[in-house]
């Protein structure tokens, strides 16, 4: 890539970066141990006390999709420097923010066993409780404070792109799909992909993280003052609201990699195109209000927005089999695509990306939704993307930046091993969730009807063989770190 | 009812096996000669209006055909059908304990402390119907039982520490 950086700001900029990726993978590891064990106690191979598991599993939720957010934004943020100018103090701020609100919830998981899931949903927090009051004012407090962060991502980002582009009109492309004719002799040109998934990030990132505040501040108030009700439907609609979107959102941050990196394996180009900046704007409107679906069965819930939710849902699938993955397709179809870690990473993450979508698709069909709303299909579809897609897309670009500066690869063997791990391995954990839905076995059980405990064991089996792959993969990536190291020394 | 999710796990494996096919086979086709990429992107743009085509009449028929199966239907039976009130709680529910077959009934669902779901497994041990039992809201679930037995209620949104164990039965007759 060109970039008018020097080398100075550069080495500024991957610093910020690596900053994020390192504390993201390092909250990922942890968290899979625990996922691990979850599912290790679903098959009865080891035994937890409930209030353990489902601690644990609170933990595991929020903590993972932090993780996987963290990584999205600092491989982000380098990608929108390389474009722009942007305050590194700021991103560290906002970093110093989310890593402050992630110990606030370890020691409200660990210290004070917490445990009404990541998705708080009001009364849950203050109700039947195990845990101290004080544990659930540090878990509210926490994910503010990561919230904060996320938003002070966001906002700078909003602001560097308007700038960049010259407001909603130019970082939208709207002159640029209206008027393409004008536009194009002018001799502009619109903003490249990733500038799209930054704009959608932030703007999403900036209205959900507000009503993530709205209903967090709602229950800080709850819990100082307990003589302030909520009403149950209003919180359900701002948790939801908020909770897709952050998880959502990671995708579409993590996607910008594929969009810069793919081209290079394969030695294209690629540009923004009408169909992409169209697509973007559908994006943008979906990820708000494809929330909906998780209201399906609250029957009081006003009845439009079913039907909403039933169609921005399926609307949200269009932009990225049309546009984002289609386009991916026609770059690597018959090109001179260099395989390796990276690029695996980066082609796999699109499969995952897909078939979890397909899987969510079917599911956030109404009447399908009644048969699977709340069982093991959930979590199942999920993975698919976020295990198989998110993780995969953030460990290729991870990859691609070793590799170009290591100016090494890893060997073929390495690649069919994790290859083999990650699809294999991670295919029938996730197989085993999907099984279990379809047998209407509930999610978010410690101890599952049949045939939920043996469905857990083949996937901690999954498990394990994915565990090995991703053992290679951190010994790999040590070894192109160290061999850039010595080049640049 | 009950094949309903055989059929989905069925569509889905297929689905997610043709997608992995497909896209396998991209990928191994850069094994191959190359092509230019003004070739490979005029041919893939021509096959894009195809592909968005096929999209989105699959995504229209889907929609329409879904819609007159949302299990919504609850304001329009109300007052005609038998009605029987459902209250969850941590960590119970409190039900009727039979109820008619081959009449419409409708379930009156809600909940005292946290959010619930109200789940329910037919005989055989399939999920049939559920519907959210949430405080301060009654939402009304339409059943129509053909075929009787023992029907097993579990709590479908987690509640607690024995959420796993939130578990009764009613009788179909
Ligand atoms: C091999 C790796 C992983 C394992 C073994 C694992 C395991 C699990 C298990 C057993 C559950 C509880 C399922 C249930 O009974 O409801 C769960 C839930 C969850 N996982 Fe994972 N997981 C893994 C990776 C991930 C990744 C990569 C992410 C996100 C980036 C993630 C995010 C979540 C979330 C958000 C939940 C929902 C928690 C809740 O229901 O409150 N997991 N996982
Ligand atoms: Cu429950």
């Amino acid at each position: 890539m060109t970039t008018t950086l020097d080398p100075r700001e550069l080495s500024a900029a991957r610093r910020v970066m690596w900053t994020y990726l390192i504390t993201g993978f390092a909250i990922f590891a942890l968290m899979i141990l625990i996922g691990f064990s979850m599912r290790m106690e679903q098959a009865g191979w080891i035994a937890y006390a409930p209030q353990t598991f489902y601690s644990l599993m609170t933990l595991h939720g929020i903590g993972m999709i932090t993780a996987v957010a963290v990584a999205s934004m600092g491989e982000l943020w380098y990608l929108m420097r390389l474009e722009t100018v942007l305050d590194e103090r700021l991103a560290y701020w906002a970093w110093g923010f989310i890593v402050a609100g992630a110990i606030a919830v370890v020691i409200s998981v660990l210290a004070g066993q917490f445990g009404a899931a990541w998705t708080f949903l009001y009364p849950l927090p203050f109700v039947g409780t195990w845990w101290p009051s004080w544990a659930t004012g540090f878990y509210l407090i926490g994910v503010a404070l990561v919230t904060i962060g996320w938003m002070m991502w966001c906002t700078q980002m909003l602001g560097c792109v308007l700038s960049r582009y010259g407001g909603f009109r130019g970082a939208l492309g709207w002159d640029y799909v209206f008027h393409r004719r004008a536009f194009e002799q002018s001799g502009r040109t619109p903003p490249p992909p990733q500038a799209y998934a930054a704009l959608v990030a932030a703007v999403d990132g900036v209205l959900t993280g507000t009503i993530g505040m709205i209903i967090g501040v709602a229950l800080i108030v709850h819990w100082i003052s307990p003589s302030v009700v909520i009403d149950p439907l209003w919180a359900k609609n701002l948790t939801y609201f908020f909770g897709h979107a952050f998880a959502n959102l990671t995708i579409y941050m993590a996607v910008a990699g594929v969009y810069v990196g793919m081209p290079r394996y394969a030695d294209r180009e690629y540009h923004t195109s009408v169909a992409l900046a169209v697509a973007w704007w559908g994006t943008l409107v979906f990820v708000a209000i494809a929330y909906f679906h998780h209201l399906y069965m609250d029957f009081v819930q006003i009845r439009a927005l079913q039907y909403i939710g039933e169609a921005a849902s399926y609307l949200s699938s269009i932009p990225t089999a049309l546009v984002t993955v289609y386009g991916s397709l026609m770059l690597v179809y018959r090109s001179r695509m260099r395989w390796s870690l990276g690029s695996l990473f980066m082609f796999g993450g699109l499969v995952g990306w897909i078939v979890g979508g397909f899987g969510a698709v079917l599911d956030a069909t109404i009447p399908i939704n009644s048969d699977l709303h709340n069982t093991l299909w959930v979590p199942a579809h999920f993975h698919t993307y976020l295990l198989e897609g998110v993780v995969l897309f953030v460990l290729g670009w991870t990859f691609m930046m070793l590799e170009e500066r290591s100016g090494s690869i890893s060997s073929a063997a390495v690649r069919w091993l994790v290859g083999l791990g990650f699809f294999g391995g991670g295919g029938l954990f996730l197989l085993g969730f999907y099984i279990a839905g379809a047998e209407g076995v509930p999610r978010r059980y410690a101890v599952q009807p049949a045939p939920g405990p043996e469905l857990s064991g083949l996937a901690s089996v999954g498990v394990i063989i994915l565990l090995i792959a991703l053992v290679i993969v951190l010994v790999e990536a040590i070894r192109l770190a160290a061999i850039a190291r010595r080049r640049t020394a | 009812m009950a094949e309903t999710t055989t059929i989905v796990l069925v569509v889905f494996l297929i689905g997610a096996g043709c997608i992995i096919a497909f896209m396998t086979a991209v990928a191994l086709s850069s094994l191959g000669k190359p092509l230019p990429q003004a070739e490979v992107s005029r041919m893939g743009y021509a096959a894009r209006k195809w592909w968005a085509r096929i999209l989105g009449v699959a995504v229209i028929i889907a929609f329409a055909v879904s819609v007159p199966w949302f299990p919504y239907s609850g304001a329009k039976v109300l007052g005609s059908e038998q009605h029987f009130k459902v209250v969850a709680q941590q960590f119970s529910f409190t039900l009727p304990p039979s109820v008619p077959s081959k009449t419409p009934i409708v379930f009156d669902v809600t909940a005292t402390d946290v959010n619930h779901g109200f789940g329910i497994y037919d005989p055989a041990g399939k999920l049939v119907a559920q519907v959210q039992a949430m405080p301060d809201y009654v939402n009304h679930l339409r059943v129509d039982f053909t075929t009787p037995g023992k029907y097993v209620v579990r709590c479908l949104e987690y509640c607690g520490v024995a959420h796993a164990q939130m578990q009764s039965s009613f009788e179909v007759q």
